[in-house]
């Protein structure tokens, strides 16, 4: 268990819902539409405060990690509130205490910004989904537009302090943990995205 | 339509409050390329503040992305604009050309999204 980003996270569950205030009411529609592909043993990385189970459709069973204790906190009351079976796990991404093979659907939103070894939980994924799984991924990435990756690349060492990368090249990190890209689809200017990806069948 | 009212009315007090603090610290006269630095400086400084205090509201990236700009590009023109004495007399006029470029800089960037959203890859599979 990674203590250092264990730490910080805990930390942030306290501001966490505050700060997702606004992008659950503007953008809970694409998330929505995101998890609505979900199908079969389905498996939510950093879950955080539970704010995105409103999002997910009824009558799920699901396993929701975090690897912060305090978010898990936070997210029991979302959780016992959602019409479906959402099981709460303090696991690292990283380190997945499942059986390879194990899950049709992983789902992530805004995760692999925060994940210290991003290709290394990926392949955490990689290895938990069965063949011809998938991953479903809300995420911001940086900018291929000069001005823009410029800023996100200053500000990064700013925003890891408190919470997420602004400048992961997750769409890459995806493909090379193994994935093949099903689909990219850009919600806000070419930042933040909707990723699909499968595992291919052996 | 409450995100589009709130994303114009985040930009305008950006720009306003960019304008006014360039205003603040470059005078007239001032070499053009320390007032230009200077004033990305003071907007760099003031859209990072106000993108903290408004991202909860609008949503972290629709703050940041047109504050970044308003911020940095104006803060830098305004500089220019005031080391030369170049209009805006009053410090009203002044923040009314500073609220009119970040409306501007919001339209841009909304005009600019919507050639961007959609789908990039889909295999169809």
């Amino acid at each position: 268990m990674d203590k250092e980003t264990q730490r910080k996270w805990d930390s942030a569950s306290r501001t966490l819902d505050l700060f997702t205030y606004g992008e659950n009411r503007r953008l809970g529609p694409h998330k929505r539409q995101m998890l609505s592909k979900i199908h079969g043993a389905t498996l939510m990385v950093a879950a955080g405060t539970g704010n995105d189970f409103e999002f997910f459709p009824p009558g799920q069973h699901i396993v929701a990690i975090d690897i912060s204790p305090k978010m898990l906190e936070r997210a029991a009351k979302k959780a016992a509130a959602y019409q479906g079976t959402i099981e709460l796990c303090e696991v690292d991404v990283c380190e997945l205490p499942f059986p390879d093979a194990s899950f049709d659907t992983v789902v992530t939103v805004c995760t692999f910004c925060s994940v210290p070894r991003p290709v290394v939980g990926l392949r955490e994924l990689h290895r938990v989904l069965k063949p011809g799984g998938q991953v479903l991924m809300f995420e911001h990435v940086r900018s291929k537009i000069g001005p823009f990756s410029i800023f996100l690349d200053l500000m990064t060492p700013l925003s890891r302090r408190f919470g997420p990368d602004l400048n992961r090249d997750t769409v890459g990190n995806v493909q090379k943990a193994g994935f093949r890209l099903r689909r990219e689809e850009n919600v806000y200017l070419d930042i933040v995205k909707i990723i699909e990806a499968v595992k291919e069948s052996a | 339509m409450y995100f589009v009212i709130g994303d114009y009315m985040a930009g305008m007090l950006i720009g306003a409050l960019t304008a006014l603090g360039v205003r603040a610290v470059v005078w007239p006269g001032m070499d053009m390329v320390i007032a230009m630095l200077l004033g990305m400086a003071v907007g760099m400084a003031i859209h990072l503040i106000l993108g903290l205090l408004l991202a909860p509201l609008l949503e972290m990236f629709y703050t940041m992305m047109p504050a970044m700009v308003i911020g940095m590009y104006g803060g830098m023109l305004f500089g220019m604009r005031d080391s030369m004495a170049a209009g805006s007399q009053t410090l009203g006029a002044a923040a009314v050309v500073g609220a009119l470029f970040g409306a501007i800089v919001v339209f841009g960037l909304k005009v600019y999204d919507c050639t961007l959203r959609g789908v990039v890859v889909d295999t169809g599979d």
